[in-house]
């Protein structure tokens, strides 16, 4: 054990000195030479390396980073127009040639998909960037009945332009900022000048540039480094592949951050009722809209109580259960073997082995799976005796419920905590449901957003935010933004500067 | 950190744990849904209990288990060795005591089913003309069985208002309170069937005297506000047999204590009910005010004259079923009340009573 | 960003402390001490229970707010002090283990009677301690959370007015009961809470309008036992009243609904969010005077609170001998919640005429 501690220091001694070298090598920067470039890239394939003899100009880039079209009209076709090499330095005059003096800021160009030219001892970057992408289609993890179908992409650019088209504001800014010692994964905070707390913006860029670590991928690999409480099950920030849901954030005076390769967006601070809330929610009559918000929350009731209820009724307080349910209970329950609590996980792992192979399959066969599991081992299960059919109905409602949640990670957390009532309900009956009820309300109350309390607007109390948040009030009512956001422009319809 | 540790915590606790004998596991309990009282000598009493079963495997519907001892939870130490089931009582639906027994008191009894925690307060408490745990071991092959036989039984027909609905609640509340005295419904085997046998009136614990089932609405209207009745009245005074059903009975109490010069106590019962006639056989019409009013103040003089008999017979068997002590005492100081035996005074009270009925509509025929 | 407590939050964390197990006797307890229309009583020790509230104002206006620590200690030695502190934190340690052995002990009645009770008690503290070494913003807002989820239950009563008859509750007053100093103390213990306010003054500013805030809770507290009282009366009358150990209970017991019946122990189980919040609040007090004898990290020392407290709780066995424990130690508290309001006063005054004088 101590000697791994050993080894781990001396590792990270080593890299904390590189960091340090590599930031002296910034003050006196490497003067780009092709040779040494080339040397970088030893044994890269991708990498082109052209040569026009008649200008002595050399171009370096990666083939499958850059447009081709574009390269050919911004670079080649003018330089084949270069008649003279005296011609060569004029025209890289243009202004879509920038002058590059550092080495190492040309290798990073070239590794984003820029050209590198090499003319006369003089090094310029030209950006000819062009990715093949996915194009922009529907989300599939959060779809919605109304409203716009657009969702992001794997490219931040895209995704940028997606959210600039719904805000067209010079007030919307963006941060560039670089996670990842190798990956070196952009990542933009997007906030509203004089609409979003410079605070949290703050927090936010603090939080990300302290990130030690090799590769990010993805948003919600990102917010794990820059959670408030990284041992908590719940998700403290928001995340969405919604390119309106994600603008309305901005809007609201949170933040938003997106990190390059990955299609969904994540936003700060958040609540833990933000998580209930669907944009369908407000593409529809504001009665329906808060019906079904209500809806989310009776369900999250079911999601957590169903089946420890059913549990702790059935082994501990037979008493409350209705005289007319009592007999149909006991017969489905007479001819199962084992106690209630065992019944119980049994069938609710199965569920939960049923939505992971559902979720790993092509939706095709998902299909099959929804079947085989829910008619064919729900039924069996009940005539071969393993469970009975009330518990079945019970377990279903409450998987059900938990996918009413539009938040993924948070019907995942939901039902994570779920087995821990039912053990709780399984061992101490409605005293351990009473008890694991108040274990999350007292963890959740402890939580943080960046800062910002999770369990807005209940405490801290801001009834002001309710009709925004329980239900949603007709449009016109809801003239502030929320409070948990801070925000120096409360009201919504009047923009102080 | 802390979670982790917390979570340990937990877990040390779920080990602790393990064989714990707390548990009551449905299939594993045999719920009691209905017991029966009833008086053997020297103090003891017989108790049944009748246990509905659930397992497919078992023909019967329900078992019915007996025994004689001293108290019901020592019977239920008895019986419990005759039964693979855990016996418990959180489901008891209706207590049934057999008529001698109630005529000596129940109180002992109703100690254990306030004691115990698992009894609901809303336990049905029944009288039954004759031994109860005869009635609770019959099976009635056309009816459900038996215990919730009764149950239904009763419930539905407290809708009605031909019986009061006693509950474990309802029957100690009026034990404890002086200005009202207990009613318990009262049933009967009649061979087939099982019918109901009137009110059964209690002076505190002990049985009295009971009323008839038919007059049961008319006794209902006294008690107190009333909604959703049916009556059925022959009017002699009419040249011919005349019959008027009365439903849609609702009707409203006002009790006024008066003290007359002597110092006697006077208590004015004034009923206004509004009904609806369903069928009326005679010669009069109507539709025609003047006959309606008529026909409205016969049926008062009518009901009025029932409710009279009926005070009578509270006065004979000295119960104040009606609760009228309350009002008494309302009226009067604490000093006073304490000094006046409203029991031995109530026989002797001058009661009035007058009640008013409207008809509210008569159907569609003129 | 939020280190002071909110007005609302003071008002529903004040209110959840002195919400407590007390509440399931309280209409017994009216009933045997006041005897008709014993709930009138309430309104008395309300009136009590708001000069005491005055006093610790005017110790809050005096002090200017200064912690009640730091205006001891200004003319008072520690040798002296601390014995007295170490007092205080025992009481406090104590009352809130004695309340969660109480409610176990009564949950017991209802189900799980042959299993352990300090198992349940453990539950209860580890609950405990997760909260306590929480700081006190966080413990205002668990308890408000708490608050919405148990005050439906006032809605429930609803469910008694078709029993319910004005004329059960006789036009007498106080008849048949004898009253003396000790009722009106029994019934005072279902107040006791509010004092934990006298800690909360480093964590207020002027906003939070702190006293405002407990006049409040308890005026909030009173209307709850009033109108609960009212009910019991009226559902019971008081004769019956007398002989129920926890009318409240029984009370639940009453209430059926289609789907679920038998109710009294899930409702009892809801009852834990009020507790929880009273016990938190007085170990959180014990904590933080001890913090003044000790200056350790606030996690231990809540660690040794609740590992001395949970032993001590193994010794009494009887729902009766821990409510006797508890009235005695009530007793002292009330003396306390008196006692340490004026002692403060007087030194504040004594301080000011010095202050004077130089």
């Amino acid at each position: 054990m101590r000697f791994f501690k050993r080894i781990m220091k001396t590792i990270f001694m080593k890299t904390i000195v590189s960091a340090a070298s590599a930031q002296k090598a910034k003050v006196k920067p490497e003067i780009p030479t092709l040779t040494h470039i080339l040397s970088e890239f030893n044994d890269c394939v991708d990498l082109v390396h052209r040569y026009y003899p008649e200008v002595n100009v050399h171009l370096v880039y990666f083939d499958h980073q850059v447009d081709h079209d574009k390269l050919y009209r911004e670079v080649m076709n003018p330089l084949i127009h270069v008649h003279a090499e005296e011609e060569v330095p004029k025209l890289l005059e243009q202004s879509q040639f920038t002058l590059v003096r550092d080495s190492k800021e040309l290798v990073e160009g070239i590794l984003s998909g820029r050209v590198a030219i090499f003319s006369n001892s003089k090094t310029y970057l030209v950006d000819v960037f062009g990715l093949q992408s996915r194009s922009v289609s529907q989300s599939e993890s959060e779809t919605v009945i109304t409203g716009p179908h657009d969702a992001f992409t794997e490219q931040a650019g895209i995704n940028l332009s997606l959210i600039r088209q719904r805000i067209k504001s010079s007030h919307l800014k963006v941060i560039k900022l670089s996670v990842g010692e190798v990956t070196k994964t952009d990542v933009y905070i997007l906030y509203i000048k004089d609409i979003a707390n410079m605070t949290y913006v703050n927090e936010a860029i603090r939080r990300i540039s302290n990130i030690e670590i090799d590769a990010v991928f993805d948003t919600n690999m990102l917010l794990q480094f820059i959670d408030d409480a990284p041992f908590s099950i719940f998700p403290q920030f928001l995340t969405s592949e919604r390119p309106e849901a994600i603008a309305s954030k901005l809007v609201a005076g949170r933040i938003v951050g997106i990190v390059d390769g990955s299609p969904s967006a994540l936003s700060a601070p958040t609540s833990f009722f933000e998580y209930f809330s669907s944009s369908d929610d407000y593409n529809q009559r504001w009665m329906l809209g808060s019906a079904s918000r209500l809806l989310r929350f009776l369900a999250l009731f079911i999601t957590l109580s169903f089946t420890s209820l059913y549990v702790s009724v059935t082994t501990f307080h037979y008493e409350m259960i209705p005289e007319n349910l009592l007999i149909t209970l006991t017969e489905s329950r007479s001819k199962v073997p084992f106690p209630p609590l065992f019944e119980a996980l049994f069938m609710e792992v199965t569920i939960e082995l049923l939505r992971e192979a559902g979720a790993r399959l092509p939706s095709k066969i998902g299909q099959t799976i929804g079947i085989v599991g829910g008619i064919v081992i729900g039924q069996a299960a009940v005539q071969a005796g393993l469970t009975s059919n009330i518990l079945i109905i019970a377990v279903a409602s409450s998987a059900i419920a938990s996918f009413v949640t539009p938040a993924y990670v948070m019907s995942a957390s939901i039902r994570f905590l779920r087995f821990g009532l039912i053990i709780l309900a399984g061992v101490w009956g409605n005293f351990g449901l009473a008890v694991g009820i108040s274990a999350i309300v007292i963890h959740l109350s402890g939580l943080t957003s960046l800062g910002s309390s999770y369990l807005t607007p209940i405490a801290p109390f801001k009834p002001r935010d309710w009709k925004d948040v329980f239900i949603i009030a007709p449009f016109k009512y809801i003239t502030e933004r929320p409070s948990q956001s801070k925000s120096p422009n409360t009201v919504k319809n009047k923009m102080r500067k | 950190m802390i979670n982790k540790g917390v979570g340990l915590c937990f877990l040390g606790c779920l080990v602790l744990l393990t064989g714990c004998n707390d548990q009551r596991i449905l299939e594993e309990t045999g719920f009691i849904q209905s017991a029966s009282y009833d008086e053997l000598t020297n103090n003891r009493i017989v108790y049944g209990i009748s246990i509905p079963i659930a397992n497919p495997e078992i023909k019967a519907t329900r078992a019915f288990l007996m025994t004689d001892a001293m108290s019901s939870k020592q019977a239920r130490t008895h019986l419990s060795r005759q039964t693979n089931l855990q016996l418990v009582s959180g489901q008891l639906r209706v207590a049934l005591f057999g008529l001698p027994l109630a005529k000596k008191g129940i109180w002992r009894i109703m100690d254990t089913l306030i004691r115990d925690p698992t009894i609901s307060e809303k336990i049905k408490i029944i009288i039954v003309n004759g031994e109860a745990a005869g009635l609770l071991k019959k099976n009635f092959k056309e009816f459900p069985r038996t215990g919730q036989y009764i149950d239904r039984l009763i419930k539905k027909e407290a809708i009605r208002h031909s019986t009061p609905l006693t509950t474990l609640y309802s029957f100690s509340r009026d034990y404890y309170d002086d200005g009202i005295d207990p009613v318990v419904p009262i049933i009967k085997d009649t061979g087939k069937t099982i019918s109901l046998d009137g009110i059964a009136l209690f002076q505190d614990d002990t049985y009295k005297g009971k009323i008839n089932p038919e007059e049961a609405v008319v006794f209902a209207i006294l008690r107190g506000n009333f909604k959703q009745g049916e009556v059925s009245l022959a009017l002699p005074k009419q040249s011919q047999d005349t019959t008027v059903m009365l439903s849609s009975l609702n009707s409203s109490r006002k009790v006024n204590v008066k003290y007359e010069d002597d110092g006697n106590i006077r208590i004015n019962i004034q009923i206004q009910a509004t009904a609806t006639v369903s069928e009326y056989i005679g010669e009069l019409k109507l539709s025609n005010d003047a006959e309606r009013r008529e026909i409205e103040r016969v049926i008062s003089d009518q009901i009025t004259e029932q409710a009279e008999r009926i005070l009578k017979t509270l006065q004979r068997f000295s119960t104040d079923s009606l609760g009228l002590g309350t009002y008494v005492r309302n009226s009067m100081t604490f000093a006073e009340w304490q000094k006046l035996n409203w029991h031995d005074q109530y026989p002797n009270v001058n009661i009035e009573c007058r009640i008013k009925l409207r008809i509210k509509d008569y159907g569609f025929r003129r | 960003m939020n280190d002071k407590l909110s007005h609302f939050h003071v008002t529903i964390l004040i209110y959840i402390t002195q919400t407590g197990a007390v509440i399931i006797t309280l209409p017994r307890l009216l009933a045997e001490h006041f005897g008709t229309n014993g709930w009138l009583s309430l309104l008395f020790v309300y009136m009590v229970v708001s000069v005491n509230l005055l006093l610790i104002t005017a110790v809050y206006r005096l002090g200017k707010g200064k912690s009640i620590f730091e205006i001891m200690e200004r003319s008072i030695s520690k040798i002296i002090l601390y014995p007295f502190y170490l007092a205080i934190a025992s009481l406090w340690a104590m009352l809130g283990c004695l309340a969660a052995k109480q409610y176990v002990l009564i949950f017991q009645m209802i189900a799980f009677p042959t299993t352990n009770p300090m198992i349940f008690k453990l539950l209860i503290d580890i609950l405990a301690f997760i909260l306590i070494i929480k700081n006190v913003y966080k413990i205002a807002k668990a308890a408000t959370v708490f608050f919405w989820m148990i005050v439906w239950m006032i809605l429930l009563l609803f469910y008694f007015y078709g029993d319910f008859e004005w004329s059960r509750l006789t036009p007498f007053v106080f008849q048949d009961s004898a009253i003396t100093l000790n009722s009106f103390f029994s019934i005072y213990l279902a107040f006791l809470g509010y004092e934990v306010c006298l800690l909360l003054f480093p964590y207020v500013d002027k906003r939070t309008k702190l006293m405002k805030a407990v006049q409040i809770s308890n005026l909030m507290l009173t209307f709850t036992y009033v109108y609960l009282s009212i009910i019991a009366y009226g559902f019971y009358g008081y004769k019956h009243l007398k002989t129920l150990e926890y009318p409240l209970l029984n009370m639940f017991a009453y209430i059926q609904f289609p789907f679920v019946q038998g109710t009294e122990n899930l409702l009892f189980g809801f009852l834990l969010f009020s507790i929880i919040i009273t016990i938190v609040m007085y170990w959180w007090g014990a904590k933080e005077i001890s913090v003044q004898i000790l200056p350790l990290k606030g996690r231990v020392l809540a660690f040794i609170i609740l590992f001395i407290s949970f032993c001590i709780s193994y010794i009494p066995k009887s729902i009766n001998d821990t409510e006797r424990w508890l009235s005695i130690l009530g007793y002292a508290e009330i003396g306390l919640s008196f006692g340490l309001p004026i002692g403060l006063i007087l030194l504040l005054l004594i301080q000011r005429m010095r202050g004077e004088a130089r």
